[in-house]
C-alpha cells in the first residue's frame, strides 16, 4: 500500500493523543458498580509523597482505574481471554452448569486458625453454659467445581479441620442438602427460597421438631447482578431475588443495633434490593447486631446466631423454631464487647459460616 | 514506570512524542534526556542521582582517557572509571548478597543483616554495562570521547532501553546521537515493533506468568505440573524479555535510533552454544568483548581458557541477580557448553529433532534454576521435575492448568518460532494479497493495542521481572 507508513504514523499518533486527551478529560467515576469497589482517587501531591514514590504508585492506580470506558475494556479482555486464548476462567471466575463461580482452591491455615481462635474466645467467655452448634456452608464450588473439572477446596478436609479445633460445638452437617440450584447463578450466596429444607434440618438437629414452615414466595422487582457477574466482565442474565414471607415473618419485630443503640429495622429492605448489592436486602446486609422477635413470643426461646452474609437470608426462617433471634456479625463488632450487648443466658447458639469467610477470616474480630 | 502501563502509554509517551517532534533538532537530545530522567525518577526519585553521578564520572574520565598522552595514564584513568562505576553496582546490587552470606556464616540475626541492605536501583546493571562500554571503547580508541555531557547522559539514560536493555554500545549509536534521521517509514516500523512487543509482554508473558504464580501457590504439585511450569516459565521469560527488547527497539526507531537485535528466536536453537548466540545477544556480546577477549579469549592455553570461560559464565549468572541460584545458573551453562564444545556437539548435530529436544530440555531446566528465590528453592524445583520428594506423577491441578492454559501454550510455542513472521512477510510481499494484508496489518495493530489496553485496565497480572538485574 502506498503511504502505508504515513497512515500508520498518523493513525497511531491520533490514537495515542486522543486517548490521552480522553483520559484527562473524561476519567471514570469514583465507583465501579460492576466490580463493587471504589476506584483509586487522584493521589495527594506533596514533596514527601513524590520523594517516597507513593504519589507515583497512586497515579499508576488512578490512571488504570479511571481509564475511560473501563467496563467495556474489561469486557473486551474477558472476551479475548475466552474466545481467543480459550482460557477456562477470567480473573478466576468460570462458568459451569449455567453458574458463575470463582476458583478458590487453597486452604489458608492462618485464616482458619484465626477463625477458630476467635470462636473459641467467644465460647470460653460467654457460652460455656449454652448449647452451641456449628454449621459450615460450603461455597458453590462444592457442587460445581470438581464435576466440571475446576480445582476446588478439599471440603471434607477443610470442614474436618475446622470441626476438630471447634469440637466443643455440635456440628450440623448441611452439605448433603446442597445443590447448585440452591445458589444464585451470578453470586456467591444461597437463595432463601431454596434453603427452607436446610433451615428445617438445622432446627431439627437443634431439637426443635419442625415439620416445615409454609411461606409465600415474593419476587424482588429489581434485577440481581451478583458479585461474580462484575468480575466475569461479560454480559450475563441477571438473577431474580425471591424472598419468603408468612405471618410470623411479617409480624416479627426487627431491631438493628448499628452502633449499640436500637433502631427499627426491616427483615427485607427493598431500598437495598435496588442498590449496589441487592443481596443486602436480607436484614440490610452488613449489620453488627440485630434482634428478631416473634410478636407475642417467649423471649427465652432464644437463638443467638453468629453468622456471615449467608446468615442474613436464613435467619428469618429460624423463626419457625425460636421466638427471639439475636444475629451477630463479629466482623463489625468486637467479640470482647458482646457481653454488654447480648444476654446469652439460656440461649441456643449457632455459628453459621461459609467456607469462603472461614478461609479469609481476617475480618472476624 | 513500565512500558506496559497506562501511565506510560497514555500519559508519558504522548507528551514526550509531542515535545520531541516539536523540538528543533538541537533540542531533541535535551528533550529525550529530561524525559528519560523523569521516566527513571518516576519509580526511583533518589536513584536518578546515582545514575547522573555515573554519567559524570564517565564523562570526565572519558575525556581524560582520550587526552592522556601516555598509555599508563590512559590505563590508570580507565581503571579509576571502571572502579568508580562498578563500585555503584557492587554496593547497591551485591552488598546484600555478601552481607547475608557472611552473616549466615557468623550466625547474625536476620534483622541485623537487613540494616545493611541498600535498595537496588532499577536498571543499574544495564546502564552500568552501557557506560563501561563507552569508557573502554574510548580507551581502545574505537570512539572519540563525548565532549557534550548532555549527549553522553542522553545515551546512558535513554528511556527506551534504560531499565531492561538491550545493552546498547556507545559506538553503535554515537553517530545517531549526533545526527539521526526521522521518517514515516522508521516511525511506522517503530510503532509496529513496539505494539508487537507490548502484545508479547502483556498477552503472552503475563498470561503465562499468571500460570506460574498459580504453580507457586499450589499445594497440589506433581511431576507433570513441574514440567508444565518449566516450559511455561521458559516461554514467559522469553516473551517478557524479548517483548521488552522489541518495545525498546521500536521506541528507538520512533526517536530515530537503530538498536541492534537482542533476541533471534533462541528457542529454536539446535545447541546451547547457538541458544546463547540468539538469547540476550547484547549481554553475550558485551561479556565477549569486555571480559572474555581482554582475558585472552580462546588464544590461550587450555587451563587459562577454562578459567576465562568460568569467569564469563560466573559473571553472566551473577549479573542476573545477587543470589546463589543465578551463579549456579551461569555455571550450569559453563559446564554444559564445555561438554557440548568438547565432544557432544558433533553427535547431537546429526539429528535436528534430537538437537532441538536436547537444547530445549536443558534450557527449560536452566530456567527452573533461574526461577528460584535462592539455591534451595531452585534445587527443590529441579528435584520436582524428576519426582524427588515422592510427589505424584500427575495431579488434578495440572489437568486444570492444561485445560486453562493449553491453548495459550500452543500459541506461545508457535509464537516463539519464526513461523508467524514468515507467514506475515509472505502475505505482505505477495503482490496479489498485499493490499488486503496491508489493511489487515494496520487493523491487527489497532486490535492488539485495544486488547493490551483492556488487559492493563482490567488490572491483570503485570510483573516486572528485571528488578533483580
Amino acid at each position: 500500500m502506498k503511504n502505508k507508513s504515513i497512515i500508520i504514523t498518523i493513525l497511531f499518533a491520533v490514537i495515542f493523543l486522543s486517548v490521552s486527551a480522553l483520559c484527562l478529560a473524561f476519567p471514570e467515576g469514583d465507583y465501579s458498580d460492576s466490580e463493587r469497589r471504589e476506584l483509586a482517587k487522584f493521589p495527594e501531591v506533596s514533596a514527601e509523597n513524590i520523594e517516597s514514590g507513593e504519589w507515583q504508585k497512586g497515579f499508576e492506580s488512578y490512571s488504570t482505574d479511571r481509564f475511560p470506558a473501563r467496563d467495556i475494556l474489561r469486557g473486551v479482555k474477558a472476551a479475548f481471554v475466552k474466545s481467543v486464548l480459550f482460557k477456562s476462567d477470567n480473573n478466576g471466575v468460570f462458568v459451569a452448569d449455567g453458574h458463575l463461580s470463582k476458583i478458590d482452591s487453597s486452604e489458608n491455615p492462618a485464616m482458619m486458625s484465626h477463625a477458630q481462635e476467635r470462636f473459641t474466645f467467644i465460647y470460653q467467655k460467654y457460652l460455656k453454659d449454652n448449647r452451641v452448634f456449628l454449621t459450615i456452608v460450603p461455597d458453590k464450588n462444592f457442587v460445581l467445581a470438581n464435576k466440571n473439572g475446576y480445582p476446588s477446596l478439599d471440603y471434607e478436609s477443610f470442614i474436618g479441620k475446622m470441626r476438630e479445633k471447634l469440637s466443643f460445638m455440635e456440628y450440623i452437617d448441611v452439605t448433603d442438602l446442597l445443590s447448585a440450584d440452591d445458589y444464585y447463578r451470578t453470586d456467591t450466596h444461597w437463595r432463601q427460597e431454596k434453603i427452607t429444607d436446610i433451615s428445617d434440618h438445622i432446627l431439627n438437629e437443634m431439637g426443635k421438631g419442625i415439620n416445615g414452615g409454609s411461606y409465600q414466595e415474593n419476587t424482588s422487582p429489581y434485577p440481581f447482578y451478583g458479585v461474580y457477574s462484575g468480575q466475569y466482565a461479560l454480559p450475563v442474565e441477571p438473577d431474580e431475588i425471591k424472598y419468603l414471607t408468612n405471618d410470623t415473618i411479617d409480624n416479627a419485630i426487627v431491631t438493628y443495633y448499628p452502633s449499640g443503640l436500637p433502631q427499627k429495622g426491616e427483615m427485607y429492605n427493598m431500598e437495598k434490593a435496588s442498590g449496589k448489592d441487592p443481596y443486602e436486602m436480607f436484614l440490610s446486609g452488613t449489620m453488627p447486631l440485630i434482634t428478631i422477635e416473634k410478636q407475642g413470643g417467649n423471649p427465652k426461646n432464644h437463638l443467638v446466631l453468629f453468622r456471615d452474609s449467608f446468615g442474613s437470608s436464613i435467619a428469618p426462617l429460624f423463626l419457625e423454631g425460636y421466638d427471639k433471634i439475636t444475629v451477630i456479625d463479629t466482623r463489625y463488632t468486637a467479640s470482647e464487647m458482646l457481653g454488654n450487648l447480648v444476654d446469652f443466658e439460656g440461649a441456643d447458639v449457632l455459628f453459621l459460616y461459609s467456607t469462603t469467610l472461614l478461609n479469609n477470616s481476617l475480618a472476624i474480630r | 514506570m513500565l512500558f506496559s502501563s497506562i501511565s506510560f502509554l497514555y500519559y508519558f509517551l504522548p507528551i514526550v512524542l509531542i515535545l520531541y517532534f516539536l523540538a528543533p533538532r538541537k533540542l531533541k537530545n535535551p528533550v529525550l534526556l529530561v524525559s528519560s530522567l523523569f521516566f527513571y525518577a518516576w519509580g526511583e526519585p533518589k536513584c536518578v542521582f546515582l545514575m547522573l553521578a555515573t554519567v559524570l564520572v564517565n564523562y570526565i574520565f572519558g575525556i581524560l582517557i582520550e587526552k592522556a598522552q601516555k598509555k599508563i595514564f590512559k590505563k590508570l584513568f580507565l581503571f579509576i572509571t571502571i572502579g568508580l562505576t562498578l563500585s555503584g553496582l557492587l554496593y547497591f546490587k551485591y552488598t546484600g548478597f555478601f552481607v547475608m552470606n557472611y552473616g549466615r556464616l557468623m550466625g547474625w540475626p536476620l534483622e541485623l543483616m537487613d540494616i545493611y541492605l541498600p535498595v537496588l536501583p532499577i536498571g543499574i546493571s544495564f546502564y552500568t554495562f552501557q557506560v563501561l562500554s563507552y569508557s573502554v571503547d574510548v580507551y581502545r580508541g574505537e570512539v572519540p570521547a563525548q565532549k557534550n555531557p548532555i549527549t553522553l547522559a542522553t545515551y546512558i539514560a535513554l528511556f527506551p532501553q534504560l531499565i531492561a536493555g538491550p545493552i546498547v554500545r556507545y559506538k553503535d549509536v554515537a553517530d545517531q546521537l549526533r545526527e539521526r534521521t526521522h521518517s514515516f517509514e522508521k516511525i511506522a516500523s517503530g510503532v509496529r515493533r513496539f505494539i508487537f512487543g507490548l502484545a508479547k509482554k502483556v498477552i503472552f508473558a503475563n498470561t503465562l506468568g499468571e500460570f506460574c504464580e498459580s504453580f507457586y501457590a499450589s499445594t497440589d504439585l506433581s511431576v507433570v505440573y513441574y514440567w508444565l511450569f518449566a516450559v511455561s516459565f521458559m516461554l514467559q521469560i522469553y516473551f517478557d524479555f524479548s517483548g521488552y527488547s522489541d518495545m525498546a527497539i521500536g521506541l528507538g526507531k520512533i526517536f530515530g535510533f537503530e538498536f541492534l537485535e537482542n533476541f533471534r528466536y533462541p528457542l529454536i536453537s539446535k545447541s546451547l552454544s547457538e541458544f546463547w548466540r540468539r538469547w540476550h545477544i547484547s549481554l553475550g556480546s558485551w561479556f565477549r568483548d569486555y571480559v572474555y577477549i581482554p582475558l585472552g579469549g580462546n588464544r590461550v592455553g587450555k587451563v587459562r581458557l577454562l578459567f576465562n570461560l568460568f569467569v564469563v559464565w560466573f559473571l553472566t549468572g551473577f549479573w542476573h541477580g545477587a543470589e546463589w541460584n543465578f551463579i549456579i545458573w551461569g555455571l550450569y551453562f559453563f559446564v554444559l557448553l564445555l561438554i557440548e564444545k568438547t565432544f557432544l556437539l558433533k553427535y547431537i548435530e546429526k539429528s535436528k529433532v534430537l538437537a532441538r529436544l536436547y537444547t530445549l530440555f536443558f534450557i527449560a531446566v536452566s530456567f527452573v534454576i533461574f526461577s528460584g528465590n535462592g539455591a534451595i528453592e531452585a534445587f527443590a524445583r529441579v528435584g520436582g521435575l524428576f519426582g524427588v520428594g515422592g510427589i505424584p506423577f500427575v495431579s488434578s491441578s495440572v489437568l486444570y492448568a492444561f485445560k486453562n492454559y493449553g491453548f495459550v501454550l500452543i500459541l506461545a510455542i508457535l509464537g516463539a518460532t519464526p513461523l508467524p513472521k514468515k507467514i506475515g512477510e509472505s502475505l505482505l510481499e505477495n503482490p496479489r494479497t498485499q493490499k488486503v494484508t496491508d489493511i489487515l496489518e494496520i487493523l491487527l495493530l489497532v486490535v492488539l493495542l485495544v486488547v493490551v489496553t483492556a488487559f492493563l485496565v482490567d488490572g491483570s497480572f503485570n510483573p516486572f521481572l528485571y528488578f533483580r538485574f
